[in-house]
């Protein structure tokens, strides 16, 4: 518990006090400086947009996982930890290989947004497959077999069937996702190039206060982050208490 | 006497799940803690295990104050409803566990497993994984592996409840005989009346957190305390008022004794060599008599005959 | 002694068979699922094929060019990369650091596990909650924090543990401390679930038997949930290794005394030193891969045992 504290709590609480320190001014110049406005604007806009990606792409991919068969299936499986494995800052260089500047695709993202939320979508790849997945396992054949024997299509058997027991699952996984990506860094290092007010996100710009020493700027950053990181935390409690109280109607 | 408790209380929250609870179970019998589901059995139990500890009043165990003790120091064994088999042991393992943790030596650990596993019938399945067992082979494991430690008491959580019928039935009656063999004071818990009845020495019955009476199978029986142990003990009726057994009632087509209830009998139903037939009494009351196929056949019985009805001498009533 | 929580478990007194009943439903899939896929062959065969495609052009076809890239001159890319003094260090730094953070994480993820599942106190809910923190804050800021409370110059706590001669931020303790912090969930996160399928039971048993709390823990906890302890602690090295942001912030790289493995990839593509970096990559990424399969491998035998 000591422990826990001296290396959580105490070190967050830290912060919290550090940006608050300076009253509420510190947070006022810190965030109205437009290029730290901008990084904000475009890691929460680009974590948005990926998480959605990843709410119908880690469905799909879960799905198929779970309810096909095909040889080297297993290897997907696999392939999908790789992101959550993979040390981010080679996540980065990966990505750089493919699509950077001598990109054998002739797809030059380097340095663009584009580079950003590719890699955001990459490290955040396995939330949403991981946690859609169990419940897929879970959820038996026989209530959509009921559902198509009793006329319903397959569309509206996933529709009106499927999909309302994947709900829960699914935005847990998005609000991991999202907590994820907005506090994505290592990856993004080398991929995306660091341009102000274009292709900056918010831990960079964490890194460059910290590094610039001004670490009341720095801890006004993170506190914002972690509010938002928080209210991921907590949308995602709410969540999996509702799909308690669900299974708990259904016996 | 072996395991006395004494005024004791549990609350969980605001539910009072012991009330003031005090009774004495003897040395070297068999008692059955019977009652209905959630009137506190369990907890009883596991007071007296030390696996909860009580809000207020005392324990001892031949002698012992044990109220403080935890459980690994009051030499009981405990058998769960549902085995609580330790999974990555062998059988044989499972057993000698209160052994090697006592540390005895090698040579009588095996001894002694090997005894028991006799005991138990289990001796072939020595080497096999629990997940490899029946339920009533896994049960007689538990029950061997909690009589290894040679345990001043045994306690017995619904041993047989997660059993199908017939199983259920063989190993109460293997129970019986074992404790015949072993005398180890043992307290069972059940709630099914006939199990216990048959089993057991001496009955405790609970519920609602309360004893209600406390006696041999035929006391309890005979001489109900009240409607609750009446009623849970078997098949009740009432006649003129009292709660009577269904088989407790005579039946007469004439009007014989004097102050026999008269009615008509509403329904007939055969249930093998037995005549279950439901009566209207004339005052309203509704009587559930049990016959024999016998006698009915030769007072004629039907379905809206007129008949007399009279508790039998020695009959119990509440 | 503290409240068992035999209350909750008691809630939960199908839990243990409902896990089975779900393992075995598992099991049943296999034919299910055939069934599915021949429905609709159109249909399966383009989820199939997006599915295959989004994860060859996400993950595998970049991750095959690292590989090629580091073995564009066969081995000898690999073999200057670990002639560099410095690639070394930090290899080494980063497998001494990394080892000394899950042993750490062990023993603590263990004992938190143990105090949520078996045992009630208040804020537990809000313990558990706070145990994925973690998860969720950006490495930057983990480091941030960690500065902000050990710096031995303005830090909370540093001026006086410098006083007393131990020296956190810019040194090992620091960056343990670091990675410690963002992989303090996954053992947590393995070994909980766990717990609550087999339930104390056993346990309760052996502690009737006549085993003390100790003896309970290593001879009837333990090898309940060694498997659990396996994976966690194979994702919680995985992730240690990989560590980057917020050891960087405490580290402060540098080059041979607090230089880590990823943060020397970083520095070595950026001074063009380009084979260096992709062969260091590779390294890493091995060892993140194997990682993932021995897990992958010890997965379906542990569920296998469990049943
Ligand atoms: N840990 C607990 N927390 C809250 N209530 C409890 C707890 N344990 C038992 N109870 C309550 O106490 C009452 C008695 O429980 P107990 O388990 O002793 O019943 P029982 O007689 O053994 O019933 P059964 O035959 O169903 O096993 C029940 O109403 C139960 O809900
Ligand atoms: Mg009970």
């Amino acid at each position: 518990m000591i422990w826990f504290s001296l290396l959580v709590l105490i070190p967050l609480a830290a912060i919290i006090v550090k940006a608050s320190g300076g009253g509420w001014h510190t947070y006022a110049d810190t965030l109205s400086n437009s290029q730290t406005l901008d990084a904000i604007k475009l890691t929460v806009g680009t974590s948005l947009l990926v998480t959605a990606l990843n709410m119908v792409m880690g469905t799909i991919i879960a799905w198929v996982l779970v309810r096909d068969r095909f040889p080297g299936k297993a290897l997907l499986d696999l392939v999908i930890d790789i992101p959550f494995a993979l040390p981010t800052i080679v996540a980065g260089l990966v990505l750089l290989s493919l699509y950077g500047a001598d990109s054998p695709l002739g797809l030059h993202f380097a340095n663009t947004r584009s580079a950003v939320f590719l890699a955001i979508a990459f490290v955040t790849l396995p939330f949403v497959v991981r946690t859609v997945q169990p419940v897929l396992e879970e959820m038996e054949t026989d209530v959509e077999d009921a559902a198509a024997s009793l006329g319903a299509s397959r569309a509206v058997t996933f529709r009106r069937v499927v999909l309302p027991t994947l709900v829960p699952a699914i935005f847990a996984g998005a609000s991991l996702s999202f907590a994820r990506g907005i506090s994505e860094y290592g990856s993004l290092v080398l991929l995306s190039g660091n341009l102000p007010h274009r292709t900056e996100v918010t831990s960079v710009r964490v890194m460059s206060y910290l590094e610039g020493g001004d670490t009341a700027a720095a801890a006004s950053v993170a506190t914002v982050l972690l509010v938002v990181a928080l209210l991921a935390i907590v949308s995602l409690d709410i969540i999996a208490r509702r799909v308690a109280r669900r299974d708990g109607r259904n016996g | 006497m072996s395991i006395e408790v004494k005024n004791v209380n549990k609350r969980f929250g605001d539910f009072v799940a012991l009330d003031d609870v005090s009774v004495s179970l003897p040395t070297g019998q068999l008692t059955a803690l019977l009652g209905p589901s959630g009137g506190g059995k369990s907890t009883l139990l596991r007071i007296i295990a030390g696996l909860d500890s009580a809000d207020s009043g005392s324990i001892s165990i031949e002698g012992t104050e044990a109220t403080h003790l935890p459980p690994q120091k009051r030499n009981i064994g405990f058998v769960f409803q549902h085995y609580a088999a330790f999974k990555h042991m062998s059988v044989a393992k499972n057993v000698a566990f209160g052994l090697e943790i006592r540390k005895k030596p090698k040579p009588e650990i095996e001894r002694k497993v090997n005894e028991l596993l006799d005991l138990v019938h289990l001796s072939q399945f020595a080497n096999r994984l629990p997940a490899q067992l029946s339920g009533g082979q896994r049960q007689r494991m538990a029950l061997a592996r909690a009589l290894a430690v040679e345990p001043t008491v045994l306690l017995l959580d619904e041993p047989f409840g997660a059993l199908d019928a017939k199983v259920r039935k063989e190993l109460r009656d293997w129970l019986r005989r074992l404790h015949d063999e072993v005398h180890v004071t043992t307290v069972f818990v059940t709630h099914d009346q006939e199990e216990a009845l048959e089993v057991a020495d001496e009955i405790v019955v609970i519920n609602q957190g309360r004893v209600e009476q406390v006696g041999t199978p035929d006391q309890l029986y005979d001489a109900p305390a009240n409607d609750f142990v009446m009623s849970f003990l078997g098949d009740v009726t009432t006649l003129g008022g009292e709660l009577i057994r269904p088989h407790d009632i005579e039946v007469d087509v004439t009007p014989g004794e004097p102050g026999a209830i008269e009615g008509s009998v509403s329904r007939v139903l055969r249930i093998g060599f037995e005549v279950r037939l439901t009566v209207l009494t004339d005052v309203g009351e509704v009587v559930t008599v049990e016959l024999t196929r016998t006698n009915a056949r030769r007072l004629g019985i039907a379905e809206g005959s007129r008949v007399y009805l009279n508790a039998v001498l020695g009959a119990t009533r509440v | 002694m503290a409240k068992r929580l035999s209350e909750r478990r008691r809630e939960r007194g199908t839990s243990s068979s409902a896990g089975r009943e779900r393992r075995s439903k598992r099991a049943q899939r296999a034919h299910h699922s055939a069934a599915v896929g021949r429905r609709n062959p159109a249909l399966t065969w383009g989820l199939r094929f997006l599915v295959v495609g989004y994860l060859l052009m996400l993950v595998l076809w970049p991750s095959w060019y690292v590989v090629q890239h580091t073995f564009a001159d066969g081995l000898t890319g690999i073999q200057t990369a670990l002639q560099d003094p410095d690639v070394q260090h930090a290899l080494l730094l980063t497998a001494e650091v990394s080892v000394l953070a899950v042993a750490i994480n062990l023993v603590f993820g263990v004992g938190v596990s143990l105090l949520l599942v078996r045992y009630d106190f208040p804020g537990r809910r809000v313990l558990s909650a706070l145990i994925d923190l973690p998860l969720s804050v950006s490495p930057v800021v983990v480091g941030l924090a960690l500065v902000l409370v050990y710096n031995g110059r303005y830090g909370w706590f540093g001026p006086w543990l410098e006083d007393n001669g131990i020296q956190i931020i810019f040194s090992w303790p620091g960056m343990v401390m670091a990675t410690c912090f963002v992989a303090l969930p996954l053992i947590i996160r393995e070994v909980v679930p766990v717990l609550e399928e087999i339930g104390d039971d056993q346990e309760q048993a052996a502690r009737s038997l006549g085993a003390s709390g100790w003896q309970t823990f290593w001879r009837i906890t333990v090898p309940g949930i060694r498997w659990a302890i396996v994976y966690g602690v194979v994702l919680s090295l995985a992730r240690s290794l990989g560590e980057f942001g917020a050891v960087k912030v405490v580290a402060g790289n540098v080059a041979g005394e607090t230089q880590t493995a990823t943060v020397l990839v970083q520095q070595k593509y950026q001074n063009f030193e380009q084979t260096t970096a992709y062969s260091v990559s590779f390294l890493l990424a091995f060892a993140a891969v194997l990682c993932l399969i021995v897990v992958a491998l010890l997965r379906p035998k542990a569920s296998k045992e469990s049943r």
